[in-house]
């Protein structure tokens, strides 16, 4: 169960700086793993799963579900055979720039591997799946963050957005600030 | 909530062998019969006596289903052929205020004369003057209603009014204000609140002792509207509950379905603000006979957003119904279309979150059932709000069954609302029937006491039978 | 388990066409059986279905609709050999339907535009195509019941309405407001000389109606309306079935027997066991859409009908029709925030219309209101970006880009043909396979005609960038296989869509439209299965 606050956008109520500097990254990670039971936790322990929040909060700087970290770590697990050993590679890149956001180290990771798998990534929490592709494995529809970008003026394709013929509202500049997620 | 319908109008009327003199020959005036017409609203005649598909004002013909069989309202227009045209004024004002009708049988107390009785001679002359000269005659029969036995005990209701019935109007309160006087004449007597929030008794009384702390009504429950702040409406400021009386809905709070919605749209919205306010004013100084220095949380703000969908998004949907997530993933399918995915609502406030709603937070599961099995339909001068059906009705978006509904029920509850309530496959069957029956119907059956146990039936399926005309399909206007 | 193997009429298919025939015969006091090749699911399954697709293939229908073994219909993911429909010519017509109970207006936007006077009779007017069998007064009340029947809303200002002849009757709702891209594009589009003018559409506007509630924009009409404010058929389902209905499911009909007057005795149909049974009837309607319908005819060929069942005129199959159209998809200056409302709310008509008729195709354009994360979301990913530029890249994307659809007639061509292939689905009965060439005349449509109109409007969006599709993508709208005609020589069906061969055989629907214009196809298809509803019941009271 994610555990929201009353915003209507539906935004995490944890801290996101408690989340990407502190250890609750591990907390998150095994909260996740306790609230998903049907993930095996043999395929995806705990201390993985902390990892795997803990580096996606170095590369996205947006309030991010647990329980979908959950299922994007249980991904990653099945696609790369060293994900630990690529988990901590980024880590401590970030770590060695005193990271506390993605532009402060990501033009550090090395091309290949490193960075592909850092790309793959951003785009599980973004599109909520593994790839562009009809086989691709589905994270997440609703907190695909892609639909965070736009939440202040589109519905997530499926959901109402209002009452009944009250959806008319003025165009929104590109000015108009990017939602807080 | 207003609920209980006339059931003993809907009773074929003779009235030629009683030849009443001609009934209102006098010309009334037009301040009063709109004050008539006012009264009218204010106590919401025409959500019995209208088929809302179609049919004319006061003109009878809504069925209503019962589980002794179909009643169907009467025509209450002046027409002389098959309305009340040949009342005289005190005929009308006995089967206003005591439930005797024109022939001198007794009405049922569907027909809620035990509220009106507290109405003075100078408001049921305005009734009388709007219902001879402010209604249009219609000259259809409605539709005749055949009860079976033993609903034809018609003289049994004398001594039950002996002991229920009151047969005092009204008298202000010299202590209180006007405002209150005239809120408590309005409450307890037209708007005749207590009919659905206040509990019955054995015999289908309602228990003034416990006036207003809620009441099961057919597949709906009536909620404690006293000023408890726990329990009750204590919480609410009177401009918050004079929103809801004029809009049926209070955004993050609670909204009028079932009944309620019904009184909301036929009568409530239309009543002067002075008139809301001191109904408001006077409901918010009744008090709980059950208050005992309760504390904690309110029906209003209990839960919080949020989703269980990690735990199935992506997966075979036949999947995602298996185990503990079933509930959470009907829920996904069938709700958070609307109430949004974390069941937050819209943020126009049309679609109410799940949280923060006292459907959900009360403090028994029926209204929780009820809502899933028969929708929402409440139209107000703003808007029309209807929530579709899960039940086996026609329009149905999608028919839930009893462990759907109750797997949903437990998973809205634990998520976002009164955790400590479970809901079983039997209960949801309950509500899909109408809510309980009485034992009383096998007592009758089988002939057992015909007089009293006679009446207290019939009055129980009054109550109940209000909720059986729910489960049909809630066809638009 | 069959239990019931008779009925006054026997309709195979549950769609929009079975649907609203089966309900005036049941009204009329007839039993009606219906006989649905594919499974009966539930909305809830639907939605979500969708929402566990991948988002990449969101736009694909059919992963909403996974087919059935025994009901197989196009899959997106399917290609060659193993596609359900086999193709050929210089056209693909890939068509997109489902068998399912209830059938595609599960997936459908609920766009209803009528014909006009004009579309009707081409060959008179511009000496192309044909006439139909009858003018568009005689469709008008048809129109209405449809309007009412389905609750199709629409402006009820005469000049926001199509077409700009008098209707005898308003919508029963009004049309739904605009986003505010659609908004800014029907400015654009005026400043050209174009009025793009309200969608009416089969979608509760502003009120619940025939007990379906209103639409609150899920923007998800395609391929599915999560709360049924959309009409689709499978919402009339279990009203039908309350008003005494038999509806058989996963029940593929593979044979219409005739007997020795040349009249329909029976269907046969395979069960998802592959065993066979036979359902007997005084009246058969055939309503498994546009192009099961040849398809289950040319199966049916017997002794007395060698080329297949109602097809003495060789015309089963033949004249099949669509509504081709090309997308331009448009980089902005300016965001215009697509996917605020339903997904197709307002349209461009007039452009259908001209005496240029006689020399090339009309063409409608839309502005597609589909929400444009999902499109735009791996393009922006692909770019390399992170952090605050990837936020501000995909909300760019998704502000600034529009589809903009020019959708064009064809002509009834005999060679756009409907023949069984050699190839076998799960059950062995022969898949179909379908030649298709849009034509010239709609060739140069888009030549000279609807591509240019489509890059001046796009211009006038301030488009920095225009893709337009290489070639024309399938509207979904299949016509003209079962074409309407009053010479029993050139044509499947009479002006009741009533079997020139066969009196007690109605096979109404799109098959049966003689002109395509440029409009959605359903409202008509409707149209005419009212009116041979009216027909059977008629038929049937002098039986």
């Amino acid at each position: 169960m994610t555990r929201q606050s009353k915003d209507p956008n539906g935004t995490l109520m944890m801290s996101r700086r408690g989340i990407l500097l502190g250890g609750a990254t591990l907390f998150a990670g095994s909260i996740a793993a306790s609230l998903c039971p049907t993930l095996s936790l043999a395929a995806v322990d705990a201390g993985m799963q902390g990892q795997f929040m803990k580096l996606s909060n170095l590369l996205i700087q947006h309030q991010l579900s647990p329980a979908v970290g959950a299922r994007i770590a249980e991904g990653a697990t099945a696609q790369y055979k060293n994900l630990p050993q690529m988990l901590e590679a980024i880590i401590t890149i970030a770590e060695k720039n005193k990271a506390t956001q993605v532009e402060d180290f990501f033009a550090d990771i090395p091309e290949g591997e490193l960075k592909d798998f850092a790309l793959w990534v951003i785009a599980a929490w973004y599109s909520g799946s593994s790839s562009d592709k009809r086989d691709a494995t589905v994270f997440t529809y609703e907190e695909a963050l892609t639909f965070k970008t736009t939440s202040d003026i589109l519905t997530i394709p499926s959901y109402g957005i209002s009452g009944p013929n009250l959806w008319t509202r003025p165009n929104l500049p590109l000015s108009a600030p990017m939602p807080t997620f | 909530m207003k609920t209980v319908k006339s059931f003993a109008l809907a009773a074929p009327l003779v009235l030629a062998a009683t030849a009443p003199i001609t009934a209102s020959a006098q010309e009334f005036s037009k301040e009063l019969i709109e004050k008539g017409r006012y009264l009218a609203t204010a106590s919401d005649c025409v959500a019995c006596h209208t088929n809302h598909e179609g049919g004319k004002p006061m003109a009878g013909g809504l069925p209503m289903a019962s589980p002794v069989g179909t009643i169907v309202s009467t025509n209450i227009t002046p027409s002389k052929e098959f309305g009340i045209g040949n009342y005289t004024e005190a005929q009308f004002s006995d089967a206003v205020r005591k439930g005797i009708r024109g022939d001198g049988a007794n009405l049922y107390p569907a027909m809620p004369y035990v509220s009106y009785s507290n109405m003075t001679d100078e408001d049921i002359h305005a009734l009388y003057a709007y219902f001879m000269q402010g209604v249009q005659p219609v000259d259809e029969k409605s539709p005749e209603t055949n009860l079976p036995f033993p609903m034809n005990f018609r003289a049994s209701m004398m001594s039950w009014n002996m002991l229920f019935r009151p047969n005092e109007v009204h008298k202000d309160d010299p202590g209180q204000s006007a405002e209150w006087n005239r809120g408590k004449y309005l409450a307890e007597g037209a708007a005749h609140c207590s009919t659905c929030h206040t509990p019955r008794g054995i015999f289908m009384q309602e228990q003034k002792s416990l006036n207003l702390t809620g009441g099961q009504i057919g597949a709906w429950y009536a909620p404690d509207i006293t000023n408890d702040p726990v329990h009750g409406i204590g919480s609410w400021t009177q401009a918050e509950l004079v929103t809801y009386l004029k809009t049926g809905k209070l955004e993050n709070k609670a909204q009028a379905a079932g009944s309620m919605a019904e009184a909301i749209s036929y009568s409530f919205q239309h009543l002067t603000d002075a008139d809301l306010n001191a109904i408001a004013t006077y409901v918010r100084s009744v008090p709980s006979a059950n208050a005992a220095g309760t504390t904690g949380a309110t029906r209003f703000d209990k839960g919080a957003p949020g989703n269980d969908m990690a735990a199935f998004r992506g997966k075979d949907y036949a999947d995602g119904l298996k185990g503990d997530h079933a509930g959470a993933q009907i829920f996904a399918a069938n709700c958070a279309s609307c109430h949004g995915y974390n069941a937050q609502g819209t943020r126009d406030g049309y679609y109410p979150s799940l949280f923060h709603n006292a459907a959900t937070a009360g403090d028994n599961s029926i209204n929780v059932i009820s809502a899933i099995l028969n929708g929402v339909d409440r139209h107000t001068e703003d808007e029309h709000v209807f929530m579709p059906p899960f039940g086996d009705q026609t329009n149905a978006v999608v028919q839930l069954t009893n462990v759907e509904v109750a797997s949903l029920s437990n998973y809205l509850l634990a998520q976002y609302g009164n955790d400590k309530l479970t809901v079983t496959p039997e209960d949801v069957q309950v509500i899909r029937e109408g809510g309980p029956k009485s034992n009383m119907v096998q007592m009758a059956r089988i002939g057992i006491g015909a007089g009293v146990t006679a009446v207290a039936l019939l009055l129980a399926s009054l109550i109940w039978y209000r909720s059986r005309r729910k489960t049909k399909p809630a066809l638009s206007a | 388990m069959v239990t019931k193997t008779s009925a006054d009429v026997v309709i195979v298919g549950t769609g929009v066409v079975g649907v609203v025939i089966a309900e005036q015969l049941l009204d009329a006091g007839h039993s009606v059986l219906m006989i649905e090749a594919g499974p009966r699911v539930s909305r809830a399954e639907v939605v979500e279905n969708w929402r566990n697709a991948p988002l990449g293939v969101k736009g694909d229908t059919s992963v909403a609709y996974p087919s059935r073994p025994w009901a197989p219909h196009p899959m997106g993911n399917e290609k060659g050999d193993e596609a359900y429909l086999q193709l050929s010519g210089p056209d693909s017509y890939a068509q997109t339907f489902i068998r399912y109970a209830g059938g595609s207006t599960w997936h459908w936007a609920g766009t209803s535009w009528r014909l006009t006077p004009e579309d009707m009779r081409l060959k008179s007017l511009y000496g192309v195509g044909r006439d139909w069998a009858f003018d568009y007064d005689t469709l008008e009340p048809y129109y209405v019941r449809t309007e009412n029947k389905l609750g199709i809303c629409g402006p009820s200002d005469p000049a926001l309405q199509w077409p700009r002849v008098a209707r005898s009757a308003p919508y029963p709702m009004p049309h739904l407001p605009f986003s505010p891209g659609e908004e800014r594009f029907t400015e654009i589009a005026r400043t050209l000389g174009y009025n793009n003018i309200p969608v009416a559409q089969a979608r509760n506007s502003g009120m619940p109606y025939d007990g379906r509630p209103a639409c609150c924009a899920n923007n998800n009409c395609v391929p599915v309306c999560p709360v049924a404010a959309k009409y689709d058929a499978e919402t009339a389902l279990h009203r039908l079935e309350k008003k005494g209905a038999t509806i058989l499911v996963d029940s593929v009909v593979y044979k219409v027997e005739t007997n020795a007057q040349n009249k329909i005795e029976a269907v046969h149909f395979y069960d998802q066991h592959k065993e066979t049974h036979r359902i007997d009837g005084k009246l058969f309607v055939l309503a498994c859409n546009g192009l099961e319908n040849p398809k289950l005819l040319l199966m049916s060929k017997d002794d007395r009908n060698p080329n297949g069942v109602a097809n003495s005129s060789d015309q089963v199959g033949r004249n099949m029709m669509d509504h081709p159209q090309l997308t331009l998809t448009v980089t902005t200056k300016e965001p215009f925030w697509s996917g605020i409302g339903p997904v197709v709310n307002s349209g461009i008509m007039e452009t259908s219309q001209g005496s240029f008729r006689s020399e090339h195709a009309g063409a409608y354009f839309r502005y597609n209101n589909f929400a444009r994360n999902r499109f735009v979301t791996f393009a922006a990913l692909k770019k390399g970006l992170v952090g605050k530029a990837l936020d501000e890249e995909i909300r760019r994307m998704t502000a600034c880009t529009a589809d903009i659809v020019a959708a064009h007639e064809v002509l009834p061509d005999p060679n756009n043909r409907l023949t069984l292939s050699d190839k076998t689905d799960w059950l062995g009965l022969p898949k179909p396979h379908i030649h298709y060439d849009v034509g010239e005349y709609t060739r140069k449509s888009a030549e000279v005609y609807s591509l240019p109109i489509g890059k001046r409007i796009a211009e006038a969006m301030g488009a920095t960038d225009v893709k337009i599709s290489p070639k024309f993508n399938q509207s979904k709208h299949i016509m003209g296989g079962t074409i309407m005609g009053n010479d029993a020589s050139n044509s499947v069906v009479d002006a009741d869509c009533r079997a020139h061969d066969h009196e007690n055989l109605f096979i109404p629907g799109g098959g049966a439209m003689a002109s395509t214009a440029c409009g959605n196809s359903t409202i008509t298809m409707v149209a005419l299965a009212i009116k041979a509803g009216d027909a059977i019941v008629d038929q049937m009271r002098g039986a």
